[in-house]
C-alpha cells in the first residue's frame, strides 16, 4: 500500500463527512442541529464498516453502525441508486426515537460502494410529551412515532406516502420537514464527493486504502489498551430518577471492566432491569457511551472507525436498563443514561489508570417544553440548555466551568438568551455561574450555573429533568478530591409557593411562575489541602467561593475584609487536617 | 501612495506612483515598530534617490496594515480591561456558550478569560426585547462599579447590557458617567461596537475591542506624530479585517475592526490582479512559512464571514473569510503512530526553520522536501542570500521519514509534497465546494513565498484550469492595501417576518444607516462621487438559527421589491445548502449597510522586457513518475507574451513557480504569470473561467 495515497484517502474520507455536516450546521430549522450541533455524519464501506465520521456530539459516535446494518438487512437486494432511507426505531438499530437516521447507498460503475449516513435530533417526534420528551411515557409507543427502515426516496423519486405519515404525526411539521430535507441534502453532498473520489483514485485503490486504514486504527487502539494494566475493575452508578413504587429506589448501572492484553471488555451483567420510564438505554446507545468513557481517557487522538472498535466488546444483558426488550421507553438515554454509563466506566478505569481519568461531570438538568412563539403565533419547542454544569477535574487540570455534559463533551452550544426572549413569552432573570458549586480538590471541578426563567403568561408546558440531583448522583471526586454540589430544580409561584422536583415530570407553569435551575459543579481531583493558596484566593476574589468554604473545603483562612490569606493560620489548619486523616483531605 | 504591512518579523512596503511600483521587505522590530517602519521608509527613499522627508512630502496616502491588535490578543498584552454588564448575567462572557473545541482530550486547561470575574461588575438595569425599559439604571450599582474600577486600576472598560442593541440609553448613561469619573480610561459600548442580537457574541466582540484598542491607538498616535515630524501631510489610513480601510478616528476607537488587517488585504489584491484579465471569480491562496490562507471572491465580492474566533475569543464583526490551515514551507513532516505520513500543522517557522536553512532546524519540513525534489535551488534561494544545505535535508528525510515508511528518500520527499498539497486542496474545497461554489469556475491566485511552488499540483487536483501568480506574490498583502476601498460596516437588528414586513420601518433603518455611512466617508475626505453604499439583509426561514446575507439593491421597498428579495433568498439558500423551501415563511434578522470610498488604483505599467533569453539552465526535478531534466528560467527576463511549456521552473528573487507537465506558463503585460492547462490553451482557459462566472450569474 502506497503510504501517501493512504494518507490522502484517509483525510479525504473525513473531509467528506465534514462537507456533509457543513450544510446541516448552516441551514437547520431546529436549534438542535444548528445551535446544539446534535448530529453526526458518517461514511460506511460496502461491507457496512464505519470508515469515517464527524460526530459533533460524541454520544452519537458509536451508535451509527447499528443503523446502517439494520437498513441494509431490511432491504437486502432492494437497494438502488437514488434511494434514501429513514429509520428512528431504537429496536431496529437506532439509538433513541428523536434521533432520526437518514441513509443513502452510493453506487459507482453500477455497484454499491458506500453508505452515507446523517443522524440528528429532531425537535418533535410526536407522542404525548413536549419537545419530544414525555416523562410519563411507560412504553415506546407513548414516546412518539416509531419509524422502521423505510424509503424517503425510491430510485430518486419522492416517496410521498412515507413523508406524509411522518409529518402528519408531529406537531412541529415545518421544523421536522426542514430538518429531514437538511439531512437528505447532507447525504446527497456525501454521495457526490465519494463519487468524485472514486473517479479520481479508482475503486481498487480506495478499497485497499480503507482496509489498511482500518487495520492501522485497530493496531493503534490495541497499543493503547495494552498500556492499561490488566485486571478486572468494578463500578456502579445510579440514575437520578427515583422509582415511585420502589422505596428509595434509584436504578443502578453496574459495569465489570476486563482488561486483558490488547483486548478490553465492558460487561454490564448485574445492572438493574429495564424500567417503565424513559431512561432505558438501547444497546447502540450503551455501546456509544462506553466509547465516550474510553476515548476520553486513553484514546483521544485515535481516529474513530470500525478498526478501532475491534478490540472492544460490550456485553449488556437483555431486559436490563442498558439493553431493554422491545417496547421500553428510551428518550432520555442519550443524555441521562449516557452520563451514568460514562461515570461508571470512568470509575472503573480510575482503578487502572487513575492519572488519565476525569472526576465526574455534572449531568444535565435542562428542562424542555413548548410555548407560543411570539413572532409566528405558533407553538414552538424550547430546550433550556442554558444551565450547563461543571466539568470534572483530572490530574494536573481544573474542570471547565459551565460546559455541556459528557454526552457532548463540550461540543454542544448554549442557546442565545436574547434570541430566546425574542421568541418565547418568557424572561430570563438570572444566568450566571453558581458560587460554591465546584467539587474541591488539588485541582477543583468546574463551577455549575444557575438559571431562572419567568413565565410571562399561562400556556407553556415544561418537561422537567433532574441531573446530578442527589448525594448519590452528584459528580464524584477522585484521588481525594470532593464530589460537587448537587443540582436542583424548583418552580416558585407569584404567591410564594415553591415546588421542588426530584424526578422527571411534566409541569404547566402559570404566568408569573419562576423556574429556577441550579446545575451541579464538577468533581474535584486530589487533596484540596494541596491546592495552591493563590488559586483558592482567586476564586474567593471572584465571589465564586465563600471565605467559609475556603476554610472548610481547602483549609485556607481568608480575611473577609481584605481578601488576603492568613498564611500562618492556613498552614496550621492544613497541618491539623493531614494528621487527622492522612488518607483524605476532607 | 504607500502600502505597509507591519508584522512582527518583517515589514512589507510598497510604494506606487507615476505608473511605477517599488517593493521592499525589511526587518521589523517588535520593540519599536514605528521606528522600524520609518527606517524601512528611509530605505525606500534611498532607492528612489530621495530623502525620507522628500518621499513623505510627496506621499498622499499611507495605508497601514498590521498585526498589532492581533498580537496584543495572542500574546495577552492588551489593556487591563473590565466589563460592566446587566446584573444576573455576570458570566455570559466567560461561559462561552458552554463549548470547547477539542472534545475528548482529558488534559485540557480551561481558557484564561480576557476579563476575569473580579473585574466584571454587575449593574442593575434591564431592557426587554423590544427596547422597553423594565428596570431603570441603578445609580448605586454604577457607583459601586466605578469604585471597583478605580481600585483595580483598569485601563479600559467594556459596557455590554442585555438588549442594548434595541435601546442603548443605559449604556450611554454609563459611558458619560465613566468619562467624567475616569477620563483616561478607554470605554467601549456594545451598542457601538456591534449593535446586533446575540449576547455572548456582542459582549465578546466588545471586550476584545476594549482590550486591543488602547494598544493600537497608542501606536497610531506615535506613528502619526513621527510621520508628521518627517514631513508627511497626507492621510494615514488603517486596513480593516473586512477588507476595506478606515480613517484614524474610527481606528483609534474600534481597534477590533483591524484585528486581521494583514491577511485581509490579500484577497482584495487577488481580485484586483484577476480583474486585469476581466475575471471576477478568484480563489486567493497564500502559502507562507507557517500557514496557508485561502479566500474566495465570487463575482467581484470577497467572501466575508461573521464567524471568526481568534485564540478562543469570538469576534462577530464581518471579516474577510480567510480560511487558514497549518500548511507552509516550515510545516513539519512526521510519521504518526499509525505509520501515516503527516504534514503540519506544527511549523518550524523561520527560526529554527527548515533543516536546509542550516539555522539549527532538525525536523524535516515542506521546504526541505521542495529542495530534495528539485523545485528549489540550493544556490539561488532568496536571490542567493541563503545557501541551502541539501545534504542535511536529505539526511533528515531519510532518517525521520523514508526509513520509518520503508520508502526511497526522494519518494518520501515527493510524498510530503503530495500530502501537504492534499491538505491545501481540502482547504480550498472548504471555501468552495462546501459553500456551494465549483472551483473549476475560478482562477487560482497563488501568492506567498511557497504558494507558486505548489499551485499547479493543487490546481490539477481541483481541475482548475487557470492560475495567476502576481509579480508581487511574496508581498501581496502590502500590495492589497493600496488597492482597498475605504469601508464602513453598519448593522441594525430588526427581526421581522417577510410576509408581515413593516416596509416603512425597514426603509427608515436603511435610510439612517446609509446616511451614517455617507457622513463617515465624507468626514474622512472622500468626495461624494467616489462613495458607494450597498444594503443587505440577513435572512432565514422562520425557525432557522443561521442567516443568509441577501443583497437589497432597491431603496424603495415596494411589494415587488420584497418579492424579489424573497426569491433571492430562496436562490442563495439553495446554492449554499443544497435545498430551498419556497413555500416556507422567511424572515429578516439584521439589516446591513456597507459604505465604500472607492480607491483610485493606478493601472500598472507594462513590464520592460529584455529580449535576452531568460533560460538560465536546466536541473533535475521530480514529477509523478520520476526525475526529469527541466529548463529553469529567470522570471525577470521573461517578456510579455513569452510562453514556457511545463515541466519547467521559473525563478524570481523571492518566488519560484513550478510548472508541472500538464500546464504552460506565460507572462502577461504587467509582469504577472498566467499558468494554464496545456491541452486547453490560454484563450480557452480564460474563457472557461469567464463562462463559469456567467453561469453563476444566471442561476
Amino acid at each position: 500500500m502506497d503510504p501517501i495515497l493512504l494518507t490522502v484517502i484517509t483525510n479525504r474520507l473525513e473531509g467528506v463527512t465534514r462537507e456533509m455536516g457543513a450544510g446541516m450546521l448552516r441551514s437547520s430549522r431546529s436549534p438542535i442541529f444548528a445551535e446544539n450541533k446534535d448530529f453526526v455524519t458518517a461514511v460506511f464501506d460496502r461491507r457496512l464498516r464505519l470508515v469515517a465520521q464527524t460526530a459533533y456530539i460524541p454520544v452519537l459516535m458509536g451508535a451509527s453502525p447499528f443503523a446502517v446494518k439494520s437498513v441494509s438487512d431490511h432491504f437486502g437486494d432492494d437497494v438502488e441508486p437514488g434511494d434514501v432511507m429513514i429509520l428512528n426505531d431504537p429496536y431496529r438499530g437506532n439509538n433513541h426515537a428523536p434521533d432520526i437516521s437518514v441513509l443513502k447507498p452510493v453506487f459507482y460503475e453500477g455497484r454499491l460502494r458506500f453508505w452515507v449516513l446523517s443522524r440528528g435530533h429532531h425537535a418533535d417526534i410526536g407522542g404525548g410529551g413536549a419537545a419530544g420528551r414525555n416523562p410519563h411515557a411507560a412504553t415506546a409507543w407513548e414516546e412518539g412515532l416509531r419509524i422502521p427502515p423505510a424509503k424517503l426516496y425510491r430510485g430518486g423519486a419522492y416517496n410521498r406516502d412515507v413523508w406524509e405519515i411522518i409529518l402528519l404525526n408531529v406537531r412541529l411539521r415545518s421544523s421536522v420537514e426542514g430538518d429531514l430535507q437538511c439531512q437528505v441534502g447532507a447525504c446527497n453532498v456525501g454521495e457526490k464527493s465519494l463519487e468524485q473520489m472514486l473517479e479520481r483514485y479508482g475503486c481498487d485503490s480506495v478499497e485497499g486504502a480503507m482496509e489498511e486504514m482500518l487495520d492501522r486504527s485497530e493496531a493503534q487502539m490495541r497499543e493503547r489498551i495494552a498500556a492499561v494494566p490488566d485486571g478486572v475493575y468494578h463500578a456502579s452508578r445510579q440514575l437520578d430518577h427515583v422509582l415511585e413504587d420502589v422505596p428509595g429506589g434509584r436504578p443502578a448501572i453496574r459495569v465489570r471492566l476486563e482488561v486483558e492484553g490488547e483486548d478490553l471488555r465492558f460487561d454490564f451483567a448485574g445492572s438493574d432491569p429495564q424500567i417503565p420510564v424513559y431512561y432505558n438505554s438501547s444497546y447502540a446507545n450503551t455501546v456509544s457511551s462506553c466509547y465516550i468513557g474510553l476515548f476520553s481517557t486513553i484514546a483521544a487522538d485515535v481516529g474513530v472507525n470500525e478498526g478501532c472498535m475491534r478490540p472492544v466488546a460490550v456485553l449488556a444483558p437483555e431486559g436490563s436498563l442498558v439493553n431493554p426488550r422491545e417496547g421500553a421507553p428510551t428518550t432520555q438515554c442519550t443524555v441521562a443514561t449516557c452520563a451514568t454509563i460514562v461515570e461508571a466506566v470512568w470509575m472503573a478505569l480510575s482503578q487502572a489508570v487513575p492519572e488519565r481519568v476525569q472526576a465526574g461531570w455534572a449531568r444535565t438538568n435542562a428542562g424542555a417544553g413548548t410555548a407560543l412563539n411570539r413572532r409566528t403565533g405558533r407553538p414552538a419547542a424550547f430546550i433550556l440548555h442554558f444551565a450547563k454544569g461543571g466539568g470534572g477535574a483530572t490530574q494536573g487540570f481544573d474542570g471547565w466551568n459551565h460546559i455541556s455534559p459528557v454526552s457532548s463533551m463540550g461540543g454542544s452550544r448554549v442557546p442565545d438568551p436574547e434570541l430566546y426572549e425574542l421568541t418565547f413569552p418568557h424572561r430570563i432573570l438570572n444566568y450566571e455561574l453558581r458560587p460554591d458549586s465546584a467539587g474541591a480538590g488539588k485541582w477543583r471541578g468546574g463551577y455549575g450555573a444557575l438559571f431562572s426563567l419567568r413565565f410571562n403568561e399561562d400556556g407553556s408546558a415544561l418537561s422537567v429533568q433532574i441531573g446530578s440531583g442527589a448525594e448519590e448522583t452528584a459528580p464524584f471526586g477522585l484521588a481525594g478530591g470532593s464530589s460537587a454540589a448537587a443540582g436542583t430544580v424548583r418552580v416558585h409561584s407569584e404567591s410564594g409557593e415553591a415546588l421542588e422536583f426530584h424526578r422527571a415530570a411534566m409541569h404547566h407553569p402559570r404566568g408569573g411562575d419562576v423556574a429556577e435551575i441550579r446545575s451541579a459543579g464538577g468533581g474535584g481531583y486530589g487533596d484540596p489541602c494541596e491546592r495552591l493558596v493563590e488559586a483558592v484566593l482567586d476564586d474567593v476574589a471572584a465571589d465564586l467561593l465563600s471565605p467559609e468554604n475556603a476554610r472548610l473545603q481547602y483549609g485556607v483562612v481568608v480575611d473577609p475584609e481584605t481578601g488576603a490569606a492568613d498564611m500562618e493560620a492556613t498552614r496550621r489548619l492544613r497541618q491539623a487536617r493531614r494528621s487527622e486523616d492522612p488518607a483524605s483531605g476532607r | 501612495m504607500v502600502g505597509v504591512d507591519v508584522g512582527g518579523t518583517f515589514i512589507d512596503l510598497m510604494v506606487s506612483g507615476n505608473g511605477q511600483r517599488l517593493l521592499r521587505k525589511t526587518l521589523s522590530d517588535p520593540d519599536d515598530l514605528a521606528g522600524a517602519l520609518l527606517a524601512g521608509l528611509g530605505l525606500v527613499a534611498d532607492e528612489l534617490d530621495l530623502t525620507l522627508d522628500e518621499l513623505l512630502e510627496r506621499t498622499e496616502r499611507i495605508i497601514h496594515g498590521s498585526t498589532i491588535a492581533t498580537n496584543a490578543l495572542l500574546t495577552r498584552n492588551g489593556a487591563r480591561t473590565a466589563l460592566l454588564t446587566t446584573a444576573g448575567f455576570r458570566d455570559v462572557l466567560n461561559m462561552r456558550r458552554g463549548m470547547r473545541s477539542d472534545l475528548y482530550d482529558p488534559k485540557q486547561a480551561p481558557p484564561q478569560p480576557l476579563v476575569p470575574r473580579q473585574r466584571i461588575h454587575p449593574v442593575a438595569e434591564r431592557v426587554d426585547s423590544q427596547g422597553m425599559v423594565l428596570e431603570a439604571l441603578d445609580e448605586g450599582s454604577v457607583n459601586r462599579a466605578v469604585a471597583g474600577l478605580r481600585r483595580a486600576e483598569v485601563e479600559s472598560v467594556a459596557v455590554g447590557f442585555v438588549f442594548a442593541f434595541a435601546n442603548d440609553s443605559h449604556e450611554r448613561a454609563v459611558a458619560s458617567r465613566l468619562r467624567n469619573a475616569l477620563p483616561d480610561v478607554h470605554v467601549s459600548l456594545s451598542s457601538e461596537v456591534l449593535p446586533e442580537v446575540r449576547l455572548y457574541e456582542r459582549l465578546s466582540t466588545t471586550a476584545v475591542n476594549a482590550y486591543v484598542t488602547p494598544v493600537l491607538a497608542d501606536y497610531l498616535e506615535s506613528i502619526e506624530r513621527r510621520l508628521a515630524d518627517n514631513g508627511f501631510r497626507g492621510r494615514l489610513l488603517v486596513m480593516q479585517s473586512s477588507g476595506g480601510v478606515m480613517g484614524l478616528e474610527p481606528a483609534a476607537r474600534f481597534g477590533v475592526r483591524s484585528i486581521l488587517s494583514g491577511p485581509a488585504a490579500g484577497p482584495v489584491a487577488g481580485l484586483w490582479y484577476a480583474g486585469l484579465h476581466g475575471i471576477s471569480n478568484a480563489i486567493t491562496a497564500d502559502m507562507g512559512g507557517t500557514s496557508f490562507d485561502v479566500c474566495l471572491a465570487d463575482r467581484g465580492e470577497v467572501e466575508v464571514t461573521k464567524e471568526t474566533e481568534i485564540s478562543g475569543h469570538r469576534i462577530a464583526l464581518p471579516m474577510v473569510a480567510v480560511h487558514t490551515i497549518g500548511a507552509g514551507g516550515g510545516s513539519v513532516v512526521t510519521v504518526d503512530d499509525r505509520g501515516l505520513l503527516q504534514v503540519g500543522p506544527e511549523s518550524a517557522g523561520s527560526t529554527p526553520g527548515p533543516v536546509c536553512y542550516g539555522r539549527g532546524g532538525v525536523r524535516p519540513t515542506v521546504t526541505d522536501a521542495d529542495l530534495l525534489v528539485g523545485y528549489l535551488s540550493a544556490e539561488r534561494f532568496w536571490g542567493g542570500r541563503l545557501r541551502l544545505d541539501e545534504a542535511a535535508a536529505r539526511e533528515a528525510f531519510r532518517r525521520q521519514v523514508a526509513e520509518p515508511l520503508g520508502m526511497d528518500m526522494v519518494r518520501a520527499a515527493y510524498g510530503a509534497h503530495q500530502v501537504v498539497n492534499a491538505n491545501m486542496v481540502d482547504a480550498i474545497r472548504e471555501v468552495s465546494v462546501r459553500r456551494g461554489h465549483d472551483p473549476r469556475g475560478f482562477v487560482l491566485v497563488a501568492a506567498g513565498g511557497a504558494g507558486p511552488i505548489h499551485a499547479c499540483a493543487i490546481a490539477r487536483e481541483l481541475e482548475i484550469g487557470l492560475i495567476l501568480v502576481p509579480r508581487e506574490a511574496s508581498v501581496m498583502c502590502a500590495a492589497g492595501q493600496l488597492l482597498s476601498d475605504l469601508r464602513h460596516d453598519f448593522v441594525r437588528s430588526c427581526v421581522m417576518s417577510l410576509d408581515r414586513l413593516d416596509r416603512d420601518t425597514v426603509e427608515g433603518h436603511f435610510r439612517d444607516l446609509r446616511r451614517a455611512a455617507v457622513e463617515a466617508l465624507l468626514a474622512e475626505g472622500v468626495p461624494r462621487h467616489r462613495i458607494a453604499v450597498s444594503c443587505a439583509a440577513d435572512m432565514r426561514y422562520v425557525g432557522q438559527f443561521s442567516e443568509v446575507e441577501v443583497p437589497v439593491p432597491e431603496t424603495a421597498l415596494t411589494e415587488a421589491a420584497v418579492a424579489r428579495l424573497a426569491g433571492d433568498f430562496h436562490r442563495i439558500h439553495e446554492s449554499l445548502n443544497g435545498y430551498s423551501m419556497p413555500d416556507a415563511a422567511a424572515e429578516i434578522v439584521n439589516l446591513r449597510v456597507v459604505g465604500r470610498g472607492l480607491a483610485d488604483t493606478e493601472p500598472m505599467s507594462a513590464r520592460n522586457g529584455s529580449p535576452a533569453t531568460a533560460l538560465t539552465g536546466r536541473r533535475r526535478a521530480f514529477f509523478e513518475d520520476g526525475f526529469r531534466e527541466v529548463p529553469v528560467y529567470d522570471g525577470h527576463l521573461l517578456t510579455s507574451g513569452e510562453d514556457v511549456a511545463g515541466p519547467a521552473i521559473v525563478e524570481q528573487e523571492t518566488t519560484t513557480v513550478v510548472v508541472t507537465p500538464e500546464y504552460r506558463l506565460t507572462c502577461d503585460a504587467y509582469g504577472n504569470y498566467l499558468v494554464y492547462l496545456n491541452e486547453r490553451g490560454l484563450a480557452e482557459s480564460l474563457a472557461r473561467v469567464k463562462t463559469g462566472q456567467a453561469e453563476a450569474q444566471g442561476t
